[in-house]
């Protein structure tokens, strides 16, 4: 990228964005009809399948923790998810993101409900760029709260940082390849704000940390309003409607569609 | 007013009688699962819309046999745990595949259940719900339940684990009128819709 590109310039970022604007998140719950809980997320290019299955029996039986469920996140990368084809097996990134959602989730899952027995998660990215282990944080929220999982709270996350000399949310990997950038993914219990996950890549001061900290907790609440609207849209509270009274209303409409042509 | 609630939503604010699938922090009352409240409810309460079947005493299930060993038979009641009756509770044994009712008797703080009463169910079928949208399927007193088999003509027995037997009459509109009820269980006016859908 352009060693000449700076934001405090520009005012505007590579992609159009301003410097506090996440890229456009959308996701759909209920995607897998075997999984317990499931979730679709696109988030700018990223695209991630997440499946929630069980309580159920703890394999190998030695990982199995008698006054607490044991969460076990698969985080996996498609080898076309990347530019450059992706070896398709398990590598040492895939087993650290993996370890660190599953720590995250447990602490928002109520585990010792539910002892001696396993809660699987496998989160599959699709498509990647940028971002992936905090979209599949949230995509994984959602499909435990889908699957009926009691939880503390959803774990709401966004990545922030700084490229070409701005503190910017939700980097995209242009930036993330910025010659100054600094990647911090971050994930909070949105009501207590409590922080579940938070690594760093880079340098920052003092002054800055304190400024992409907040700038962190203000994304990851404009996620928890997406993730909230995602599972609260799929059940309407109205009435039910049997096969007779749904083709009444139908017939009401297409008669009123016949009255209106029949005047024009 | 209802309304639907996520994990972790505030539902009260101020202290009010709890009832079940909510928690309290700092005063505050909030939703354990993703449910529908009812503000208007003396007690803060969320029926749950998802969920896994978690035994509790005195629960009917319908379990299947998983296994068999020298002293009795494994059960699987849908539950995250395997059940187990001893042979001597059977008058005639059972084989693999079997489908009997029970009545859970005990939980361990393990959530592992004690079956009593096993009775094994003939030839019928069997239909998986969502254990958490099951009571809907029995309905206030035993309405829906009533209506379900005098509409189908099916002999039905619905285990509180989202499991749901029957045999003869017509099963396939058993299905069907199941999968509604289970799909619009969260919705009002659900028993006339059903009565309409079976008078078709």
């Amino acid at each position: 990228m352009d060693r000449k590109i700076d934001y405090k310039k520009t005012k505007k970022r590579l992609d159009g964005r301003k410097m506090d604007e996440t890229r456009p998140l959308s996701i759909k719950t209920g995607v897998i009809e075997n999984a317990d809980g499931s979730a679709y997320l696109e988030w700018g290019q990223n695209k991630i399948y997440a499946a929630v299955y069980g309580p159920r029996e703890v394999l190998p039986k030695h990982t199995a923790n008698p006054l607490k469920s044991v969460i076990k996140v698969e985080y996996r990368m498609t080898s076309f998810s990347v530019p450059q084809r992706k070896r398709p097996g398990p590598n040492r990134r895939d087993q650290e993101i993996s370890k660190v959602l599953g720590e995250a989730l447990s602490r928002a899952v109520f585990v010792e409900q539910f002892p001696n027995t396993e809660i699987g998660v496998y989160v599959e990215v699709v498509d990647a760029n940028a971002g992936s282990r905090v979209a599949c944080l949230t995509a994984a929220s959602v499909a435990l709260a889908d699957a009926g999982m009691p939880m503390r709270d959803m774990v709401a996350a966004t990545g922030v940082g700084k490229a070409y000399g701005e503190l910017v949310i939700d980097l995209n990997k242009d930036e993330e390849d910025a010659p100054d950038a600094v990647d911090i993914p971050i994930a909070i219990l949105p009501n207590s704000e409590e922080i579940v996950l938070l690594q760093m890549d880079g340098l920052l001061t003092r002054k800055e940390w304190d400024a992409v900290a907040k700038l962190g907790i203000k994304g990851c609440k404009q996620v928890y309003e997406v993730q909230k609207k995602a599972l609260v849209n799929k059940f309407e509270l109205s009435e039910a409607k049997g096969k007779g009274q749904a083709t009444k209303t139908v017939k009401k409409k297409a008669v009123k569609k016949t009255v209106k042509k029949v005047k024009k | 007013m209802k309304k639907v609630v996520i994990p972790g939503e505030i539902l009260f604010e101020e202290r009010k009688r709890l009832g079940s699938n909510v928690f309290v922090s700092e005063g505050k009352i909030y939703s354990k699962v993703l449910g529908i409240t009812d503000n208007e409810n003396e007690t803060a309460t969320v029926v749950p819309l998802q969920g896994p079947y978690v035994p509790r005493r005195d629960d009917s299930v319908v379990g299947v046999i998983t296994r068999e060993n020298f002293a009795g038979y494994g059960v699987n009641i849908n539950s995250f745990n395997e059940c187990f009756i001893p042979k001597s509770a059977m008058r005639t044994p059972l084989t693999l595949g079997d489908v009997i009712i029970a009545k859970v008797s005990n939980v361990s703080e393990l959530k592992e259940a004690d079956l009593t009463f096993p009775k094994r169910m003939g030839d019928g079928e069997v239909i998986s719900v969502n254990p958490v949208r099951s009571p809907r399927l029995i309905g206030k007193n035993g309405s829906m339940l009533d209506i379900l088999s005098q509409g189908t003509d099916c002999e039905v027995f619905i285990g509180k684990n989202g499991r749901l037997w029957a045999r003869n009459g017509d099963l396939e509109l058993l299905k069907k009128t199941v999968k509604f009820i289970e799909e619009n269980s969260y919705k009002s006016n659900l028993t006339n819709a059903v009565e309409s859908l079976l008078r078709k």
